[in-house]
């Protein structure tokens, strides 16, 4: 026993406890994201609970909990109609739950306003939608929210050019602008066209929007009544609805269907109710960009500093130094960047730019403000390192006779690095932009105040002349889950969208990280030795 | 060989080589511009104020006319004095020349000014021989000329904001008048050295709507043989200063009509020197007071002892000193600076709350009339020769200095100088409390949990990772905890702030029987495997699986503690430990605080040290191992007196990086620290880091302002903090480098 003590045998169980801990923590955290994350679509079953009071309640089964003080259990429901109860969620302790029923016919309503309503259809006032008798109210509910979809199909349709004539007439009010700051005369004939040209838009816009406000009243029109397990009525617009189902008569076939659809629109669709519902395309395609125009800057420039470091260089104190420099650019908290970003690109560089190019409108700012372009530069410089490390290893783990013997055949240096050095250390520099893509696609500090907001007008891409847009402002997924877990108004009834929007991005960001590290280990094993 | 295509070869590799060099040159250039950038934008805040002389004229009077006060609009375009017939005369600035005046209509036919009292924003009470008082507010407004291609002028008026009628006694030396946000009327005449007078109107509204007059007056004495020297009133009359040739200081409250109360009597210096004047700093709180010995200090209310209502005058700032006794001052209308009038004609420009003796304006002729432009950017004064001078000021960061940085400040309201941050309130004439120690020291709390809670855990498993391990666990081992590096930081601090806050609070006597539960479920595991691992099945058991098999015991030792916290907490703290740390140990409990944030910063420090320690593990010769374990040392042994110390200065290299990752820290800290700016080294506190106070401040400041530089500084710390931190860990690197000459 004793010298079971003495080796130091404990110790060793000791440190195997530090690591087992560590891994546990890490299991901890996924298995946490993807209980809460995976579980948010798939439809529960609606419970009518008939209460000890006499009244009863129509809910989803979040959670349950022992009672604070004395016995028994609590169970959180959500029980949706904000608009009606003003509150989302509640406690019901189990001891004054009498009887608890799945209706077949309750409903859930996912509405474009105030939450989901649960509750039980009552009638129809669909005008000229209404259908034969032989079926039911709630396939005839059914059928003309079909019918809505598509009269909101083309009510979209109108709305996109409605946005496009706006973004021309924009354009036409800042040449006016630019045409008074250049000093044209009132009677110059460009002042002249351009007039002209925005009268005839302005007619056209005024034209469509009459012509949309007609549509929408069309379409507002059908409406169906429902109520509530305590029978109070809601009339609802159909148009309102973005779906209809009744989760308890749902098999496991409808409840999958149900699930694909919902992460359809989770990533092809556009968020509501202050991003706490609906999809995260705009977020989704922020993040795409913002990674995809950083790659641009970080990737050239941090191979062509690691081949500087690795194959021009002559070891000496340079080098030394440029080594301290990398190792602190990749220490620089991420938050000096952003503000650096701040300073350095959007006033300083993004003043210029206004200054040059947009003085007519002054001082509102083109680019002088927080865009795409800025924060993507800002978080290039702040992945640079990672490429240059994930270069100069890759680099370093040629052999040197490789190197030698291109030379000796009378390669020039350049040749050499060109067809010898880059296509062998491909997978090492692949491994470094995937890194840096990784670690751009969880930045969110710099972000926060280079030009990331809750919610973007317009996207950085669209079909307008000349389509790319870098000085727009953009949507990440990273500071999605930041402003809709902290800065939304009802954290509790956001929590399911942050939770699954953290799935999404850990997703990305683990699969990213992974491949890249699964890249640099297949190519250390390739050359053997001699790793950074 | 084609000559051609050897040419362009040799042509492109020269220019590659340039290419190539300037980009590695670009790096480190970029690190030196990043810094320099940050810091550039820092600078203005230490800048020396510095005045502009803008304009020198002989002011267009006649020789009889006399001046008795004098003005400039905010963009220093047009200027006036007052004469003694109460006439405005308006000037322009460029050449003096004399535009238009303004009779400010006198009470009665040829009445004169007897004095006259500036009040805040270009308001003047007026004393007329006849006793009457009246307040006249000068107004500029910009005007912007549409035809004439938007040009824009300074358009001026005089209006009359009140007046007071005559008390019928004597004509007071001096006069002032006020008129509160509620419209009541406040008079204050000093008739003779020791006696004042008090007359306020009351206007209040009857149930039927009429308008009802109420008059108070009332005069006060000065307890004992003493003559006062100078008075100031608040701009809502409700609070009277008095200095005396004794040396005494007076308060008085008129907040209640007719009801004055005297507060306040003090000596104010020991020497007993004489008061000279006396003036309210921008905001009313602050009484600033110049003595015959040229000393500007200002005073305000404390609290005598805690929790005591009472509150007596104090000298909180000292600031400049005159050569001479001070004649006037006046304060800023934009911020907390004071402008003093030596007797000398010297003037001095101070900033109150950082103490900083701006600047000396003044060329050795006397000056006897000055004021401030209303943006406080600008200065007029009047020489006895009757020149006018104007300064055009560059003083945009008067209230920075090293002392409100880093120091204790005494801040208006405040019982005691203390260290605060509070960038913004919702008032102008607010104090603005810049201090970034707590900042920094919120920085190193932070970290310092953190690093308590990542460091043992992250070396430990490394040593475990790169020595006891099974070689084909190591495989998998280590991409888990590189990819564990991947984790953004939004998405930990956000399972901590929703997720892991909650649960801690409620159970935190779970946490601390988890604190010693581990250790000894531990123990326990250790001396059972010791008894029963020489039984059959178990000796065939290969060493390097431990960490598999202690993982079970982790969980259960810590699902005890959570059985048992709450009834442990039942028994020992009556059902709540929160209620018993805030009762017995006074400490409060933030539901955002430091055991949060070790367990998350910890957790994304973690893969950082981890990784960089193993790796200087991995790479210790083999030999030296082997030749450790071929005498006779066991495993352990040879980790800890032969493994470890090559391979310390890596384990140092990654702690330091590791520290340097934690300090700059945001997305974790912003969300689950609760971010209040309080000094406490409580572990159930927050606090706010130098990182999150740049992301929640920096949106709001506006470009160029003060708070915007003060968050660049901020930044540049937190730059340093790093920048040391990781050159020494580089430049240990490279030595080990060099050493193994291996990675």
């Amino acid at each position: 026993m004793k010298t079971y003590w003495r080796t130091g045998e404990p110790c060793v169980w000791g440190t195997g406890a530090a690591l087992a801990a560590t891994l546990l923590i890490a299991f901890i955290l996924i298995i946490v994201v993807m209980i809460n994350g995976l579980g948010v679509f798939w439809p529960a079953p609606l419970e009518e609970l008939h209460l000890k009071d006499g009244s009863t309640l129509l809910g989803e089964r979040i959670q349950r909990e022992p009672v604070h003080d004395g016995e028994g259990f609590r169970r959180q429901y959500k029980i949706a109609n904000r608009d009606l109860y003003g509150l989302d969620f509640r406690w019901i302790d189990e001891s004054n739950i009498v009887d608890v029923r799945y209706p077949d016919e309750a409903i859930v309503l996912e509405r474009e306003e105030h939450g989901d309503f649960f509750g039980y259809l009552k009638s129809l006032d669909t005008v000229d939608l209404v259908f034969a008798a032989d079926i039911d109210l709630y396939q005839s509910l059914l059928a003309s929210h079909r019918k809505v979809s598509e009269m909101r199909e083309a009510v979209e349709q109108v709305d996109d050019e409605i946005s496009k004539l706006s973004y021309k007439l924009e354009k036409v009010r800042r040449n006016l602008i630019k045409a008074e700051y250049q000093g044209l005369a009132k009677n110059n004939p460009k002042v002249l066209e351009l007039k002209r040209n925005q009268a005839i838009l302005q007619d056209d816009f005024k034209h469509l929007v009459e012509k949309q406000n007609q549509n929408v009243a069309a379409m507002r029109v059908h409406k169906a009544v429902f109520a509530d397990t305590n029978g109070q009525e809601q009339q609802i617009i159909l148009a309102d609805m973005v779906r209809i189902y009744q989760p308890n008569q749902m098999g496991l076939l409808g409840k999958s269907w149900f699930y694909a659809g919902k992460l359809k629109e989770l990533i092809l669709g556009q968020p509501r109710e202050s991003n706490t519902e609906g999809g995260l395309f705009p977020a989704i395609f922020g993040t795409v960009m913002l990674i995809f125009v950083m790659s641009l800057f970080s990737f050239p420039l941090g191979v062509i500093a690691a081949i500087y470091l690795r194959e021009y260089a002559r070891e000496g104190m340079i080098v030394r130094l440029v080594r301290i420099a990398v190792n602190n650019l990749a220490g620089i908290p991420s938050i000096v960047y952003g503000i650096f970003g701040l300073g350095f690109f959007v006033y300083g560089v993004g003043g210029a730019i206004d200054q040059m190019f947009y003085p007519e409108i002054l001082p509102t700012p083109t680019f002088g403000t927080g865009g795409i372009l800025w924060a993507s530069l800002t978080l290039a410089l702040l992945t640079v390192p990672v490429v240059i490390v994930a270069t100069e290893g890759a680099l370093g783990a040629i052999p040197r006779e490789i190197r030698e013997g291109s030379l000796a055949l009378g390669a020039t240096k350049f040749q050499t690095l060109m067809r010898i050095l880059l296509p062998m250390s491909s997978p090492g520099i692949m491994t470094g932009l995937i890194l840096a893509m990784a670690r751009a696609a969880g930045e969110v500090a710099p972000l926060m105040i280079t030009g990331v907001v809750k919610l973007a007008p317009a996207l950085p891409i669209d079909g307008n002349f000349p389509f790319l847009h870098l000085d727009r402002k953009f949507m990440h997924l990273g500071f999605h889950i930041f402003d809709i877990g902290f800065q939304s108004p009802n954290v509790e009834a956001a929590k399911p969208m942050v939770f699954v929007t953290t799935l999404l991005l850990v997703l990305i960001v683990l699969t990213m990280s992974s491949i890249a590290i699964h890249l640099r280990n297949k190519m250390k094993k390739r050359y053997t030795f001699g790793t950074f | 060989m084609n000559e051609r295509f050897r040419i362009r070869a040799k042509r492109n590799d020269r220019i590659a080589k340039w290419v190539i060099t300037l980009g590695g040159m670009l790096v480190i250039f970029s690190v030196v511009f990043i810094l320099l950038l940050i810091t550039n934008t820092t600078l203005p805040l230490f800048q020396k104020p510095s005045a502009d002389i803008f304009a020198k004229f002989l002011l267009p009077k006649e020789p009889t006319q006399e001046v008795l006060a004098i003005g400039v609009d905010e963009y220093l375009e047009t200027g006036f004095f007052l004469d003694r017939e109460g006439v405005f005369n308006f000037f322009e600035n460029q050449q003096g020349l004399a535009t238009d005046q303004h009779s400010s209509s006198p009470p009665a036919e040829n009445a004169e000014l007897a004095s006259v009292e500036s009040v805040g924003r270009l308001q003047y009470s007026l004393l007329w021989d006849d006793g009457t008082l009246t307040l006249e507010q000068v107004n500029f407004r910009p005007f912007f000329d549409e035809e004439n291609n938007n040009r824009r002028s300074i358009v001026h008026s005089v209006t009359r904001k009140a007046v007071f009628p005559s008390s019928n006694e004597d004509l007071p030396i001096m006069s002032m008048g006020r008129v509160s946000s509620e419209g009541r009327l406040t008079r204050v005449d000093h008739l003779s050295a020791e006696r004042l007078m008090v007359t306020q109107t009351v206007i209040s509204e009857t149930l039927l709507g009429d308008q009802e007059e109420e008059h108070f007056s009332e005069v006060l004495e000065l307890p004992g043989q003493d003559a006062i020297k100078a008075l100031a009133l608040n701009n809502q009359g409700t609070e009277l200063y008095a200095g005396t040739e004794a040396g005494y200081l007076l308060r008085w409250s008129l907040s209640e009509a007719g009801g004055a109360k005297l507060l306040d009597h003090i000596q104010a210096f020991t020497d007993g020197r004489e008061i000279t004047a006396l003036t309210l700093v921008f905001g009313d709180y602050s009484l600033a007071v110049g003595d015959t010995q040229g000393q500007v200090s200002t005073w305000f209310p404390v609290r005598t002892e805690k929790n005591s209502a009472r509150k007596i005058l104090k000298r909180i700032h000292t600031l400049s000193k005159h050569d001479t006794a001070v004649i006037d001052i006046q304060p800023s209308l934009r911020n907390k600076s004071v402008l003093s009038l030596g007797g000398d004609g010297f003037l001095h420009l101070d900033h109150m709350t950082s103490e900083r003796h701006l600047l000396d304006l003044g060329n050795h002729v006397p000056l006897f009339q000055y004021a401030f432009s209303t943006r406080g950017d600008g200065l007029i004064a009047l020489t006895e020769e009757s020149r006018a001078i104007i300064w055009k000021l560059d003083n945009p960061h008067p209230e920075v200095s090293w002392k409100t940085l880093f120091g204790k400040v005494w801040y208006e309201g405040y019982d005691e100088p203390a260290y605060v941050w509070q960038s913004s309130s919702a008032n102008d004439d607010f104090e603005p409390k810049l201090s970034l120690t707590p900042l920094i020291f919120g920085t190193l709390k932070g970290t310092f949990y953190a690093m308590v809670f990542a460091v043992p855990l992250a070396l430990f498993g490394a040593i475990y990772t790169s020595q006891f391990c099974r070689p084909r666990l190591r495989e998998i081992i280590k991409p888990t905890v590189e990819i564990m590096a991947a984790i953004p930081t939004v998405i930990i601090g956000f399972l901590a702030a929703l997720w892991l806050a909650p649960l801690i609070e409620e159970s935190l006597g779970a946490v601390f029987l988890s604190i010693v539960f581990v250790p000894v479920g531990l123990m326990l595991a250790i001396i059972i495997w010791q008894f029963i691992r020489r039984n059959d099945p178990l000796k065939k058991l290969e060493r390097g699986y431990e960490f598999l098999a202690i993982a079970p015991v982790l969980v259960l030792s810590i699902a005890i503690a959570t059985t048992l916290g709450p009834m442990a907490e039942d028994l020992l703290f009556a059902g709540d430990l929160k209620q018993w740390l805030f009762e017995e140990a006074g400490t409060r409990y933030d539901p955002r605080n430091c055991i949060v944030i070790a367990f998350a910063m910890g957790f994304a420090v973690i893969p950082i040290i981890f990784t960089i320690a193993e790796d200087s593990l991995s790479n210790v010769p083999p030999a030296l191992k082997a030749a450790s374990l071929a005498c006779g040392a066991s495993r352990w042994q040879t980790v800890w007196r032969v493994i470890l110390p090559s391979a310390s200065p890596g384990i140092f290299a990654g702690t330091m990086i590791g520290f340097g990752r934690a300090v700059g820290e945001t997305m974790i800290v912003l969300m689950a620290t609760g971010n209040t700016a309080i000094m406490d080294l409580s572990i159930f506190n927050g606090m706010r880091p130098l990182s999150s106070n740049i992301a929640v401040e920096i949106p709001e400041a506006p470009h160029g302002g003060t708070l915007y530089r003060t968050l660049f500084l901020s930044a540049v710390i937190l730059f340093l903090m790093t920048f040391v931190v990781n050159t020494v860990a580089e430049v240990i690197r490279q030595r080990l480098r060099k050493k193994y000459g291996r990675f």
